[in-house]
């Protein structure tokens, strides 16, 4: 015990010389932004039903960027996870659904900055996402899985608005899938024969923008106040796919507020990063 | 290079459009008629099967459709059109009423008394009830007796093994399912599961893949797994009615390719095109036939499975308490 005590308190002392030895020693800082939104939702799943269903969602996604290293200051690694849950109804409002998702993205992007002010992001990002939607008054098709991962093209522009007290950062970030693979269940088959009986033919899918389009861009703000900065913004998601003779479409417009902050608490205007500590918002 | 990324995004924008969602009807009497003709023509598994002219039974009905100027008269319009496909799996839901098809077991004898099954000649009052199975020793214990009423009623292996060691001195067991209109296809294959000693493809599936009406995929087996500890392997008697409908259909099905398995009484109900659900434009749920099951020797089970030994129910053994099938299956055990 008395070994590990000294030794944790000699590691101590060392990491505070360190850092004080490291004064121009430049650190990567992890930008982490978490938003909640309210969401428009409407849905099409002509394996539940040939309607629309309409209704509200709400959502919480986490993103976090930083650099691949120090010495590389143009490209950035990305990473999401975003849950979100709906509840709509078909347009006579006799039957509900219910729906919840879940969906990770990982990617890279290289840094432009062809101005002062002006960054553009520019990579791809693979994601996986799974998704499951529920028709309680359905017989035999009561529910039905999203299941999908795809490469996608990514694309971020980051413009700075300098006001007379604070500098906003207005924020387009677009999204379109180009590749992957999809779930699709069989149309007509109960999940039944496809899962209890193993008629698995036909529910895998590769996708591409022939059979799998869409885009989900989002408008943010980000907006300093004293020790934070607050996002928010409007989103978009369309898609559409096809598979198995069916069409299935998803729009959704989300109205969105979050935190925007750099890892180690640097944010805000009173609470700025040293300029050894190197963040992707530069 | 500009304009090229210009034309990149506009078509990643613009394609979304191009695919081609299949248009809704609107909601109005001729736009849900459509919308309910089209669902049974191109999804409806038994069109072809049953010699039916959908395209006739549009003629005939859409002419009708004028006079149906309130909502309950439209309603009953559709469904006496969906009751011209004669199966019992086929219900449109609206609010204020449910659409259906019952004389796959009203034109024929019921063969069947509950009040008879409770008396001290078989189950008594002091039977024994574990999930859904009302279960007891019958024919002074010579033969164990189960009454299961329905296949939604879940019922653990852990039930099953106490009924079943509860007859452990009994030559012979009859499982009643008459009057028993069916529940869930896995119960199904569970309870069958403890009357086969090895795997056996106990009949087939397809589904419709196409809206025409012989689009069907290639059949599936639907294999019947004996259960790993629990396997009653002396006589089993399998009582049917007409009533014994749809997870039934597909017990009883499964029954005739068990070792030792008899079934006994009338013909059953059928049902066997596996139901899935629709909606119309004004919100109402159809419920159709979609995927028809198919025996062993690939025979369509739809209208029913024969017994190996029928018998019906006689008004005068009812009237004296006693029930002809039951008799007949404890008389067949030896």
């Amino acid at each position: 015990m008395k070994k590990i005590v000294l030794t944790s308190f000699a590691f101590l002392i060392g990491s505070i010389l360190f850092a004080q030895n490291g004064e121009n020693q430049k650190y990567l800082l992890t930008t982490r932004t978490n938003t909640v939104g309210l969401s428009l939702l409407s849905l099409t799943d002509p394996y539940l039903s040939p309607l629309k269903y309409t209704g509200t969602g709400i959502q919480f996604e986490h993103e976090s960027r930083r650099f691949l290293s120090i010495s590389n200051t143009h490209i950035s690694m990305q990473s999401k996870l975003n849950f979100e849950g709906g509840f709509l109804l078909n347009p006579a409002q006799t039957s509900s659904m219910t729906y919840m998702g879940v969906d990770y993205s990982w990617g890279m992007h290289y840094h432009f900055r062809p101005m002062k002010g002006l960054l553009l992001l520019a990579g791809g990002t693979c994601d996986i996402g799974f998704g499951y939607k529920d028709v309680p008054r359905n017989v035999n098709n009561p529910g039905n899985v999203d299941l999908a991962t795809n490469l996608n093209l990514s694309g971020v522009a980051v413009y700075d608005i300098p006001l007379r007290r604070r500098t906003l950062k207005l924020r387009l970030s677009v999204e379109t899938p180009l590749i992957g693979w999809m779930y699709v269940p069989l149309a007509g088959a109960s999940y039944y024969e496809m899962f209890m009986l193993g008629n698995l033919s036909n529910i895998s899918h590769f996708s591409s923008i022939v059979n799998r389009r869409g885009i989900d861009p989002k408008l943010t703000v980000d907006v300093p106040f004293k020790s934070s900065v607050w996002c928010f913004g409007l989103g978009y998601r369309g898609l559409q796919y096809s598979a198995n003779n069916m069409v299935f479409s998803r729009n959704e417009v989300s109205f969105l507020i979050g935190t925007t902050f750099d890892a180690i608490g640097f944010g805000g205007r009173k609470r700025i990063a040293p300029k050894n500590f190197i963040s992707t918002n530069e | 290079m500009k304009n090229q990324f210009l034309i990149f995004i506009l078509t990643i924008v613009l394609l979304p459009s191009c695919m081609n969602e299949p248009a809704t009807q609107p909601n109005t009497h001729e736009g849900n008629f459509q919308s309910l003709w089209n669902i049974i023509d191109t999804r409806y598994c038994y069109l072809d099967y049953k010699h039916i002219n959908w395209d006739s039974i549009y003629t005939a009905y859409h002419q009708k459709l004028p006079s149906a100027t309130t909502e309950v008269q439209f309603f009953d319009l559709m469904g006496s059109m969906l009751a011209e496909l004669k199966d019992g799996h086929v219900n449109l839901y609206s609010d204020f009423d449910i659409s259906r098809y019952w004389k796959w077991y009203q034109d024929y004898p019921s063969n069947f008394s509950s009040d008879l099954i409770y008396t001290d000649r078989y189950l008594g009052k002091n039977y024994r009830m574990a999930g859904g199975l009302n279960y007891g020793k019958i024919d002074n214990g010579r033969i164990g007796y189960i009454y299961y009423g329905s296949f939604s009623d879940a019922f653990s292996d852990g039930n099953m093994a106490n009924a079943l060691n509860s007859f452990s001195t009994c030559h012979a067991l009859i499982i009643d399912v008459r009057d028993n209109g069916g529940g869930s296809l896995e119960v199904s294959k569970q309870m069958a599961s403890y009357f086969f000693t090895k795997e056996t493809v106990t009949g087939y599936m397809r589904h419709k893949t196409g809206d025409g009406h012989t689009d069907f995929s290639t059949p599936v087996e639907i294999v019947t797994s004996a259960h790993k500890t629990i396997q009653w392997q002396r006589p089993v008697i399998i009582l049917t009615n007409r009533m014994s409908f749809s997870a039934t259909n597909d017990f009883v099905n499964r029954m005739t390719q068990a070792p030792n398995a008899t079934i006994i009484g009338d013909k059953t109900g059928g049902g066997g095109g596996l139901p899935l659900s629709s909606e119309l434009p004004n919100g109402w749920l159809v419920r159709f036939s979609s995927s028809p099951m198919f025996n062993a020797a690939m025979e369509n089970t739809e209208f029913g499975i024969n017994p190996d030994i029928s018998v019906a129910l006689s008004a005068a053994d009812q009237a004296n308490g006693i029930d002809t099938i039951i008799e007949r299956a404890m008389a067949s055990v030896k």
